[in-house]
Order: structure tokens, then sequence, then C-alpha cells
């Protein structure tokens, strides 16, 4: 198989066990083996379909469906009813919907929402052990906590999604990351050094940091990281940290000829571990499919299922 | 109801009787000592069979088939996060591999193995890098990604923290017995980490974050008291064959103390581990906090079985700069715990 078959097949497949989780209502279950919808699973099952094609938009505009009758009054969407601070889905929301016009009203409510909320900030005294600059919001996993990378270059991306990229909250955003990447490159959840000594990188969370810096900044702020990200690449057995890596590298315009083996690979070994997350295999697909990053990708998609001749052609 | 949470009122008239016997001074026969047994087994190595020294040192804190038959079992290890050559980070695949051994030996009905990870979102990642992932393939073991799991809520037993209740995941409704299967390690904020700051990735990233912020606000020492008054583990095991010391829980430098620390009462092993590090446990705020309410944390009050602490003890090496290390440090008389 040439390498784009290889591609497709990674994504017809991975979207193909998505499919198998939709519930009656649109949503989607987060695992094959439950039952109960999950809000994170199909806001990803929706950007999965994305890059799907036609044979995928009626299910890809359902689960956008879904996703709006999971929203709160205030814009919110959250991993849980018992838990609306958990609300770091409303970005995933965003990218799912991806501007388009069905969506307009619940797009704009998430999109005031995420703007108007931020992690909580704290003075920085000097006996503090840790190195980062905790005046600078972004946002955070749950509510009234902390800032931290993962969820504030998710909101990143949502914004861009919603070319409300130039904003102030996006520009902080963007220095908060920058000001969480290890002297020595990558990110991990958001700390830097801590009583002196330098932490360590994670794939995954430097993947999403840098697809969500992406086209914001100029290759020499980010080189260590970019680089340590094409170290890791050819290693990286499973979907989050391979599916976010690769984006990543797409990206910059840096992905690595192999990706597409590698993530046929990682399809492949899903029984390794019971299966994968509904999350995991969308991701899959959309690595797969997206040879310039996830924005490009989803920029040129209609929510109607019509991909442009821009991927078809790969 | 499950074991974890009827035991909690087991554990509580075994804390009054374990009180009575301290207060009397006397050291009772087998049949009435009732204080929680901690045993510490001697394993210098991971490349030996494990399984046998685990089961003499649950067999000797009281743990066989009468208490494990039919039971549906939570094996919970320390997984944080993974950097090659490292491996005294986390709880070693061995020692997940023999407790497995030995629980399913004496007959429990199901071993699963769970951890959610609390700066790492790719668990399944963090399973490969730290060898775990071959273990559970070979020894035909269920992982369950506990950050990810949907979450049921129990009240605050604790009432520490200000948290009103706590959200479990869901795993935990079908489960019958919790080991808190821990690495021997300190630790930068609460000086150290053993079985019950272990229970911390029992707790959903979906709920809690990564990291777990929601019990950063809530207080970290007020957060594992609450926890561990919610969720009484039944078995408490600590990795001390290669621990942790300087900077932990993931920077510090290897040190092998050659030890597994056994016991029924997570207070009584955290206690009992402490000392082997060199520690006095009432300089650690959780575990001082926790004496005779989660459990004993006085010497008197634990019935220490297998190796003598004597010999076993090695002191771990503790940074002055930390604040939570020198409050160790400057507890340290030199004196026995």
């Amino acid at each position: 198989m040439t390498l784009p078959e290889i591609a497709a097949a990674t994504r017809d497949a991975a979207l193909a066990e998505v499919a198998r989780r939709a519930r009656a209502d649109g949503s989607y279950a987060a695992r094959a083996e439950a039952s109960a919808a999950s809000v994170e699973a199909t806001a990803w099952a929706a950007i999965g379909f994305a890059f799907g094609g036609a044979p995928r938009a009626s299910a890809e505009r359902a689960a956008c469906a879904a996703l709006v009758q999971a929203q709160a009054a205030d814009g919110r969407l959250s991993t849980s009813p018992l838990h609306p601070g958990a609300y770091a889905p409303t970005s995933l929301a965003l990218l799912a919907w991806n501007r388009a016009a069905p969506y307009a009203a619940a797009r704009g409510a998430a999109l005031a929402f995420l703007v108007g909320h931020a992690g909580e900030r704290f003075a920085r005294t000097a006996e503090s052990a840790l190195e980062i600059d905790p005046q600078l919001t972004g946002w955070p996993w749950i509510d009234k906590t902390f800032s931290w990378c993962e969820p504030t270059a998710l909101a990143l991306l949502a914004l861009e999604v919603e070319r409300r990229g130039e904003e102030s909250r996006a520009a902080e955003g963007r220095r908060l990351l920058l000001d969480r990447q290890l002297p020595s490159g990558g990110w991990n959840y958001g700390n830097t050094r801590v009583f002196g000594n330098e932490l360590r990188p994670a794939p995954e969370a430097s993947g999403l940091v840098l697809a969500a810096l992406a086209g914001r900044l100029e290759r020499s702020a980010v080189a260590a990281s970019l680089d340590y990200l094409a170290r890791q690449a050819p290693r990286l057995p499973t979907p989050l940290a391979l599916g976010w890596t690769l984006l990543a590298l797409a990206a910059w315009g840096e992905r690595p000829p192999a990706s597409d083996r590698w993530l046929a690979q990682a399809l492949a070994r899903a029984d390794r571990y019971g299966g994968y997350e509904t999350a995991e295999l969308a991701l899959l697909a959309v690595a797969a499919s997206a040879p310039h990053g996830i924005l490009k990708g989803l920029a040129s998609r209609a929510v109607d299922g019509n991909p442009s001749p821009e991927d078809g052609a790969r | 109801m499950t074991d974890w949470v009827a035991r909690a009122r087991w554990n509580r008239r075994e804390l009054l009787a374990a009180a009575a016997a301290s207060a009397a001074g006397a050291l009772v026969g087998c049949g009435s000592d009732r204080r929680p047994r901690v045993a510490i087994a001697r394993a210098d190595r991971y490349d030996v069979d494990l399984e046998p020294i685990l089961r003499r040192a649950l067999a000797e804190v009281g743990v066989g088939a009468r208490e494990i038959a039919g039971r549906r079992i939570l094996l919970k290890p320390n997984l944080v996060e993974t950097s090659l050559g490292a491996g005294h980070i986390n709880t070693h695949p061995q020692v997940v591999r023999a407790a497995a051994a030995a629980l399913r030996s004496l007959g429990a009905a199901s071993v699963v193995v769970g951890e959610g990870p609390g700066h790492r979102r790719d668990t399944l990642l963090v399973l490969e890098e730290s060898g775990l992932a071959d273990v559970l393939v070979q020894e035909k073991l269920r992982f369950v990604d506990l950050n990810r799991q949907p979450g049921f809520p129990v009240a605050n037993a604790g009432g520490r923290s200000g948290l009103v209740r706590l959200t479990l995941p869901g795993l935990l409704a079908e489960i019958d017995w919790i080991v808190s299967l821990a690495k021997l390690k300190t630790h930068h904020w609460t000086g150290a980490t053993l079985t019950m700051k272990n229970l911390f990735g029992l707790m959903p990233g979906s709920y809690y974050g990564w990291p777990k912020n929601v019990l950063h606000f809530a207080g970290l020492q007020e957060s594992i008291l609450d926890i561990n008054a919610s969720v009484r583990p039944q078995l408490a095991i600590v990795d001390g064959i290669v621990g942790m010391e300087g900077d932990g829980p993931i920077l510090g430098t290897a040190k092998p103390a050659g030890v597994l620390v056994v016991g029924t009462n997570a207070p009584a092993v955290d206690a009992t581990a402490a000392r082997v590090m060199g520690i006095d446990p009432y300089a650690l705020r959780y575990l001082a906090a926790a004496d005779g309410w989660l459990g004993p944390v006085g010497a008197e009050a634990i019935r220490q079985v297998g190796e003598t602490l004597a010999s076993v003890v090695t002191p771990f090496q503790l940074v002055q700069g930390i604040p939570a290390h020198k409050a160790l440090l400057d507890r340290d008389s030199g004196a026995g715990y």
C-alpha cells in the first residue's frame, strides 16, 4: 500500500470503530464497553468525522447537534452534570462545530463562556519553589484552579477555529505557554523547574501545545521543543502521544514521512490495551488525515462533509 | 456493600482495641493482640520470584485464603511519569506481578490493575514506558485508566479539606478490596509519599485535573486524609526494594532499601515505612493527623512482624532547601522512632 492508502485505511478503520459507539441521540460513548454518553467522546467523534468525507457527514451533524443539547445555559460544556467546573469539553465542542452556521448561537455562547473564564492567578514570592509566572492566565482543567498547558492549548485551538486568535486572551494564553516551555525543550502539564530541578517533557502535552502555537511564532522560539518531538515521534506507540506529536509536526511543516505507518501501527495495537477511547481513535483519524495540522485541516472542511481538494490529493 | 466502605467500621474497633492494649502497656498474647500488623519482608532485587515473599508477608499480617477468596480486587500501583533509566519513580512491574499472582493464588475472584497518573494524560504510554504494559499482557491482567472512568459521588468521610463530596471512579463500585501498592519515596511537598498519598491516583483527572489541582487547592495534607477516610484500602504494600531519596517523587535518586512493607492498615504501614526511611512518622503532617483516627502511627500501637526495623532501617537523603524535608530534618534527633 502507498502511504496515502495507509493513511486512508487508518482513518476509515478508526472512524468505523468510533461509529460503532454511536448512541441513538447522536452522542457517543467513551469506550466500546460503555453505554453512557460522553461529551468529550461526542466532540471528538464529530471532529474525526469532519475528516471522514461524505459518508460521515450525517453522523458529524448528529454529533454536533448532540453537543448543542449538552450545552449548559451559560455556554459551557462539561464532563459531567455533577461536575460543571470540568469545562474543558467547551473547547472541543468549538472544534467540532467548526464555525458552522447552524451552530452559531451555541458557538457564540461557548466562546463567550471560554473568553470569560480563566485559571486562577497567584502572587509569586521570593521563596517560591516554582519558576513559572503565576500571574499569567490561560485556562484550567477545572474551574477555580490553576492554568495548565493542555487546557490552555485546547482553548487556543478553539479560539483559532473561531478566528479569535488575535485577541488578548489568546495572546496571553500563548505567553503562558511560552513561559511553561522547558529550558531543554518540550512541555509537561505546566511546570518547568521545581526547587531548581528541571522537570521532564511529555510528548502528548508538547504536541498539543505546539499544535496550538503553530503559525503564531517563529520556529526559533520553539526549536528545542520541535526537535524534542521529532526525536520522540518514531518511538511513540500510543494514540494520544503519537497523534498530537504528528499533528504538531505537521502544523510546523515537519511531518515525518513515516507518520502514516506509525499511525497504522498504533491503531493495530488497540487490543493490547483492551481497546482505545473514542477520543483516541478520532485523534488517530485526524492525524492520518491532516498533513498540515488540525487547524488547517478543519479550515478546509465544511460541516456538510465535503473535503477540500487540498487534502484529497495527498 | 463493598468491603472498602464497610471496613471503615471494623478498623475503628481495631483502633480502640489497639489503644487499650497500648495504654495497658502489656504485650498480650497472639490471640488477644488486636494491634494492626505490619510485616517487613526482605527483598533485595526485582529479578527474583517475589510472589512467595509477598505471600509470606500477607500471611504474617493475617491475610490468607479466608480473607481473599472470592474477592474482586483492585491493585493500585504508583505510576506518576516515566523516564529512561528511572525505574525507581514507579511501583516496579515485578511487584505488581507478584501481588497479582499472590492474590490470585489465594483465590481472588478477579484482580484488576488501575491507576490515574497525575501528570500524564497518556496513561497507555506511561504503562509502556514503565514496563508495566508487558506484565499486564503476560499475566492477562486487565488495566483501567482511572482518570477517564465515569465517576460516582461519595460523602467526604474525612471532613478535613472542605470538599463536601469526593468523586470516585466507577470501577470502585465493582471492587471488594483496594490494594494501595505504593513506592517508598520522599516527596517535595508532603515529605514522603507512601500508601496513603498513593490514593490520589484513584481520583479521576476528568474531575480533578492533570495534575489533580482540585486537591491541591483543597489542601494536600487534608486531601490525603479525606481520601483515606472515605476509601479505606484493605491492603497497603510498599515497594521499597529500590525507593527514591532526595527530590522525590520524580527527580530523586534511586535508593535501595531492600524491603517490602505490608499491612492491612495504611497509616500503620506508612508509619513503618517512614521508620525504614529514617523518618519520624510524626513529622509527616498527614500521618500525625491520621494517628488514632485512621490508624496507629506509634510503634507501640503497631505489631511489627517479619524483619526487625533495626536490621533494615536505611536513612533516606533529604534536601535542606525543601521546606517539607527541612521539617523532617529538624525533627531528627537521632533517636529511634
